[in-house]
């Protein structure tokens, strides 16, 4: 009895050592930097999440790599007057329970979005612009807006189509057990093990290229050591998000391939734009009646005493570039030559002199030491190059929640922010950022450093009225000339997005951070 | 104590002579105070013996960054142990952890003693329901894990070394209580207290000029395991984000920042700290151990 056990067992592995290595290779596991929050496609507006979606479900218009908008489950767009944008959607599609995918689709996902429940974050901030739907036939629908909105299919890379089968507004739990997630991507939903990972088979009936993997295992490990050791142990083939401590080595082994690209997530630093400042005193720790953040010449010597290169090299180990302005070059409304201010800590102090601080002041500088790349180390970076130039800063960084909080509440004086700009143009952080905070526009609604420019306003509502896009993007740039030459905030770097795979993998890098298996490929 | 047939000698002996003598018959104990000495020494005179203040930031430099033993920076200075990911130099930055970790230690140990050993005197003096009161107390705080506690505690009272003496002296104190209360209930027993009360003493003189005075042997050597334990508990607090701020980093967050390195082979960032953190805690045991051995009454002949 025994021995004939152990020989079945036997058997068996010795079948699995000798499988042919292409069925082993048809499976991918993924390791992913953070839990999903929900497979509902609608629920939260998180960027894990939007990762995910990308394997089950279609936008109408999608990003490319370099994040420049693309044809998915629409075929063309084009604005037939004003107010109103036509896309022609794609033939022969069909959801992953076998219904064809057409106009009725795309209403009902549009009409559905503003209601899910209990949203921590709501996508209706993609459809809001959306005042009508007009299904002209089966394979064509017409999207009304108020005003003149040239942002309307970017914004829809964002809206990922469910099927209209569904019925009147279902649950975000069902998505979560699986019978309703269903959509028209390359990958069809298996299995959701809450904050472990989540299963999914290939689409067969895929009507664009078919992935190369039978099965993807999309494993979450939020533990920068623990997911770079998966991958050294072969327990995962690809993962997203490697630590910048350990590119240097990664990078060297080699059994693994790197992909990495430069990221539309800025790091900047903000400075308290108001009157008075919290977290501002005089040289010796004397009370100031005004804030020296104020004076324009205060600021560019504070952006000019960072030596970014420094910190791209010794704290971000090159997995980073310093940047001038909102987004990197090649992008939509990039401006080009706008960089950072040079290196310069003796013209620093002898701006702060002219602004009358020959002393300088003493000043606390903030961040969040859990949320960005290496965040806790690039403020006392920064730390350092202001104390240079007289200016004593002490710094503080804590866990993200309290940090955000307090950022909310205006606590803050300087303090180190991200952004990532999932437009990819700069319409996006102009209006989220810079603007002047008018919450009935929905402008200026994280501008936590209380900038206030009229003029940048006055160039981004014409931009935003512009439907031509050489005229739209040169306003863009002038309006980002502005912000940085009255240096509304310091920009520090574009982070680098950098994946590790094992050898014999490819990944075109995307600048939206987002891994998809359907664009991992075996080397050929 | 080991069976040396000693010869009583000429003279009596004084307790303190006869302390020292009991003490030094272990090398290994007189080596770890040696130790413990020179690590206190180390710490008062922290500013004028580090080449470096590792807490001034424009005393660092990002260029220093991660430098490997040995490596002198560009102005000529050599780091002996090496620097961390922000230029600083291990060995100041070893030697400052030192002085937070004596600080918050012996001085978490001083107070939680104090307040401990004072409601475990009165627990054991008072009896009845103040006793329950205070001892169902203890009971209570030392059925869950003190990690646990320290970690509620600084949520909710927020970072700083202040805060974590805070977080450490509620964690400890019920340890002091315990043993306090125990030895006093044997004292409380003995004739001297029935003579003392019967000469209508004060309460609190019988209570601190009588009672205490006898049960402060077994104090002292929970003392200084007590002082182990609360620097172990500072590193482990500040290794989890929760203890000192980033620009004064102890011996936890030293290790915690380096720890991050260890895949890519700049082991000196966590090694250092580490090794210091480990000698501390042995010496001081040891030295609690031989103390114990040495004021333990049973042990004596």
């Amino acid at each position: 009895m025994f021995p004939t056990c152990r020989m079945v067992i036997l058997g068996a592995a010795l079948a699995a050592l000798t499988l042919p290595p292409a069925a082993r290779a048809q499976t991918l596991r993924v390791g992913a930097s953070a839990p999903v929050t929900s497979i509902d496609p609608h629920y939260h507006t998180y960027s894990p999440n939007v990762s995910l979606d990308a394997h089950i479900y279609e936008p109408l218009v999608d990003m490319d790599a370099a994040s420049r908008p693309i044809p998915r489950l629409a075929l063309s767009w084009k604005l037939v007057d004003n107010t109103v944008w036509e896309f022609h959607l794609r033939p022969g599609v069909k959801f992953h329970n076998g219904e064809d995918f057409t106009a009725a689709d795309v209403a009902y996902t549009i009409d559905r979005i503003p209601r899910v429940k209990n949203s921590p974050g709501s996508y209706a901030i993609y459809t809001k612009a959306i005042s009508s739907v007009e299904v002209v036939d089966p394979h064509t629908i017409r999207l009304h807006t108020k005003q003149v909105y040239p942002l309307l299919p970017i914004d829809l890379t964002q809206v990922y189509i469910i099927p209209h089968t569904l019925g009147a507004d279902p649950a975000t739990e069902d998505f979560n057990s699986g019978k309703d997630a269903i959509g028209t991507g390359p990958f069809r939903f298996v299995s959701y093990k809450s904050g472990d990972r989540i299963e999914m088979d290939r689409n067969d009936n895929y009507w664009g290229p078919k992935p190369d993997w039978q099965h993807v295992s999309y494993r979450m490990i939020p533990n920068d050591a623990a997911r770079t050791a998966a991958l050294l142990s072969g327990d995962v083939d690809f993962i997203e998000a490697v630590p910048t401590t350990d590119v240097a080595r990664l990078s060297h082994d080699k059994k693994l391939h790197l992909a990495e690209t430069v990221s539309l997530r800025i790091i900047f630093l903000w400075l308290d734009h108001r009157g008075m400042t919290p977290h501002v005193t005089g040289p010796n720790g004397e009370k100031l009646d005004h804030n020296p953040l104020t004076d324009l010449r205060v600021r560019q010597a504070l952006s000019m005493a960072i030596n970014r290169n420094a910190i791209v090299d010794r704290i971000m180990q090159g997995a980073a570039i310093p940047s001038g302005q909102f987004l990197p070059k090649g992008s939509f409304s990039y401006v080009p030559g706008l960089n950072p201010p040079a290196y310069d800590p003796a013209k620093a102090r002898q701006l702060l002199a002219a602004a009358g601080y020959p002393k300088g002041f003493r000043i606390e500088l903030d961040g969040p030491n859990d949320r960005y790349v290496n965040d806790g180390k690039i403020i006392q970076a920064v730390g350092q190059m202001w104390s240079r130039i007289g200016v004593q800063t002490a710094v503080n960084a804590i866990t993200w929640p309290s940090f955000i909080g307090q950022a909310n509440k205006g606590a803050f004086s300087a303090f180190l922010l991200g952004w990532g700009t999932s437009s990819g143009e700069a319409s996006n952080p102009l209006r989220s950022l810079i603007a002047t905070r008018t919450p009935a526009k929905g402008w200026g609604a994280v501008n936590r450093g209380f900038y206030s420019n009229p003029k940048v306003d006055e160039l981004l509502t014409t931009a935003l009225a512009t439907a031509d896009d050489a005229a739209r993007e040169k306003l863009l740039q002038q309006a980002t000339t502005l912000a940085m030459d009255d240096v509304a905030f310091i920009p520090l770097h574009n982070q680098k997005n950098i994946w590790a795979m094992r050898a014999g993998l490819t990944y075109a890098a995307r600048a939206d951070e987002t891994s998809r298996a359907q664009e991992v490929h075996p080397a050929k | 104590m080991s069976g040396m047939a000693e010869i009583a000698p000429a003279a009596p002996e004084t307790p303190l002579q006869r302390f020292v003598r009991d003490f030094t018959s272990n090398r290994l104990a007189v080596g770890a105070l040696v130790v413990v000495l020179l690590i206190a020494l180390a710490a008062i005179f922290a500013p004028w013996i580090t080449p470096q203040n590792p807490y001034d930031l424009a005393q660092l430099d990002i260029m220093d960054g991660r430098l490997p033993p040995g490596a002198s920076s560009a102005a000529g200075m050599t780091y002996w142990l090496g620097t961390d990911d922000q230029g600083r130099d291990m060995l100041s930055g070893i030697i400052y952890g030192l002085r937070i970790s004596l600080i918050v230690g012996i001085g978490s140990a001083l107070i939680a003693g104090v307040v401990g050993s004072t409601l475990g005197l009165v627990a054991a003096y008072a009896g009845g329901r103040v006793e329950t009161a205070i001892m169902r107390l203890v009971d209570l705080q030392l059925s869950f894990p003190a990690i646990l506690v320290a970690l509620m505690i600084l949520a909710f009272l927020g970072k700083g070394i202040g805060n974590v003496m805070i977080a450490l002296v509620l964690v400890e104190w019920a340890r002091y209580a315990r043993t306090a209360r125990g030895a006093a209930l044997v004292e409380r027993r003995r004739e001297y207290i029935e003579a003392a009360e019967c000469l209508a003493l004060p309460r609190w003189r019988v209570l601190f000029r009588h009672l205490l005075p006898n049960c402060l042997p077994p104090l002292i050597v929970i003392g200084t395991i007590q002082i182990a334990r609360a620097i172990t508990l500072e590193a482990t607090l500040s290794f989890l984000g929760l203890g000192v701020p980033i620009t004064e980093p102890s011996l936890g967050l030293l290790i915690a920042n380096g720890y991050q390195y260890m895949l890519s082979g700049q082991y000196w960032i966590s090694f250092y700290p580490g090794l210091a953190l480990l000698l501390t805690i042995m010496a001081i045991n040891l030295v609690g151990d031989q103390l114990r051995d040495v004021l333990n009454p049973r042990q004596q002949r």
